[in-house]
């Protein structure tokens, strides 16, 4: 789900830098507003570590396979300090591997930050009711456990389907419209979009999954940023 | 998780000599006009930039072409069916598939430009040590926060790496195959993952007290003492030059 360098016009390219830019700086701000910040700076530095390794993982989904997205899980656990995870997470992608790029680093950053943020209010909208400090004992209940698989599903699934929309947005978008046939533009994005369904049934079962896991052994993970959040 | 792009930074070439600073800057923003051609008369001016730099930077062909094999694959998936689908004037047609020159041409200008970019944002990373590429860039003000995460994620990301194979290989040694997919494999991942996270976790808390032991965030820090000669700000007037003159050529060609 990376725009590599190159496909996309300049001007594209630097308002992505922009609004990416601006989302950044906005989190940081957020965060400084907390009194640990500086506490959880090593957290997620070790939290977007791990997020790294483990987006790298093939999950088979016949007939190929494929990698995490995690945004939708970044968003739930590391609320305003995701976009700046992502961004980090992405320029060392480019670095390391050459996946996506240092010219498209801010439209990557706003195709994976916008649905990590807004995975963060979905989960955090779900669990209002339950008190996040009585983790544990929510996900012993049966009710509290299945509020927490939802809203981890819907997270990692929603998470994954605004990425998607934002990517073939970008892309399509940007083919000057004097080029392309309206009606192949249309159709290219529907049959695009709906080859994704599967993606993101599979990444919100994971993230439902990991959230439980989460729930299980270490719940304070998932109210340990919290005062960093909204 | 090999870490091959510091393999080539103890050359010496002008590119490994030029400061980090301005080397960022300069390439940066010349990927960026890069970005900005759309006419496919400037690829040339495109090519010769870049091999130019590329050459001058001593680094080995077969470096380039390992680091653009993967990009270059999600890249040909994005834009081969672009010839079938964009444009109207036929170039060439076999039954109900045709070949379009408009197709062809942004085919052609998207795929110099990718190859372009990935080889200077390899000047820029390969040219010296990547703590020192990130230093540079801290240097180039990056928000305290984020040169702390950035620093920090980079350091752990291999410590961590190493210790998720072994996890892997021993879950793989008691009988786990990632071979199909199921919700039973697919909780075993999920319980893979999550042990990584958590074992992150716990590791950040102990990191984040030895940082406190050692006096980190009592003191404002000067993470990047950088020293800059003349023949550094020759070559970014130079870079920044050719790439205004790039970008002036196409607002021209456009017209």
């Amino acid at each position: 789900m990376h725009i590599p360098d190159g496909l996309i016009p300049a001007t594209v390219a630097a308002g992505g830098y922009v609004v990416a830019g601006a989302l950044t700086a906005y989190s940081i701000k957020r965060i400084n507003q907390s009194d640990n910040a500086q506490e959880q700076i090593p957290k997620v530095a070790l939290l977007t570590a791990a997020f790294f390794i483990t987006s790298l993982i093939h999950i088979p989904v016949p007939p190929t396979s494929i990698h995490p997205l995690l945004s939708g899980l970044m968003g739930a656990l590391l609320g305003w300090f995701a976009m700046p995870a992502i961004l980090i997470g992405l320029l060392l992608q480019a670095m390391i591997f050459g996946h996506g790029g240092i010219t498209t680093l801010g439209v990557n950053a706003v195709i994976l930050g916008i649905p990590a943020i807004l995975a963060h209010f979905i989960f955090q909208t779900v669990n209002a009711n339950s008190k996040m400090a009585d983790i544990k004992e929510a996900a012993a209940d049966k009710w509290g456990a299945r509020k927490l698989q939802i809203s981890g599903f819907l997270a990692g699934a929603i998470g994954v389907g605004i990425s998607v929309l934002l990517f073939y947005g970008f892309i399509i978008l940007t083919i000057p419209a004097d080029i392309i046939d309206p009606a192949a533009e249309r159709r290219a994005t529907l049959i695009l979009s709906l080859s994704h369904l599967p993606l993101l049934l599979v990444e919100g079962a994971l993230t439902a999954m990991l959230v439980t896991y989460l729930s299980r052994v270490k719940p304070e993970l998932l109210r340990g940023l919290s005062e960093a959040r909204a | 998780m090999k870490q091959e792009l510091d393999a080539y930074a103890h050359l010496d070439s002008p590119l490994h000599r030029w400061e980090n600073r301005y080397k960022i800057a300069g390439l940066f923003l010349l990927a960026f006009a890069f970005a900005f051609v759309e006419d496919v008369r400037l690829l040339p001016a495109l090519v010769v930039i870049t091999a130019g730099l590329f050459w001058l930077s001593n680094l080995p062909f077969s470096f380039l072409s390992g680091r653009l094999k993967i990009p270059g694959l999600i890249l040909f998936g994005i834009v081969a069916s672009l010839p079938f689908l964009s444009g109207t004037t036929i170039l060439a047609s076999l039954g109900p598939v045709s070949i379009k020159q408009e197709g062809v041409m942004m085919a052609l200008v998207i795929a110099v430009r990718f190859v372009c970019i990935i080889t200077l944002s390899l000047l820029i990373f390969s040219t010296d040590t990547l703590v020192n590429t990130l230093k540079g860039m801290i240097a180039l003000r990056m928000p305290p926060i984020l040169a702390d995460m950035v620093l920090l994620t980079y350091r752990y990301i291999f410590d961590l790496s190493a210790s998720f194979r072994t996890t892997q290989t021993s879950v793989r040694l008691r009988g786990f195959q990632n071979n199909k997919l199921s919700g039973g494999k697919l909780n075993t991942l999920a319980a893979l993952m999550g042990n990584l996270i958590v074992r992150s976790y716990e590791q950040s808390e102990r990191v984040y007290k030895a940082m406190i032991l050692r006096g980190y965030g009592m003191t404002e820090t000067n993470p990047a003492a950088l020293t800059s000669t003349p023949a550094d700000k020759m070559w970014l007037a130079s870079i920044l030059l050719l790439a205004i003159g790039l970008v002036a050529a196409q607002l021209y060609l456009a017209l």
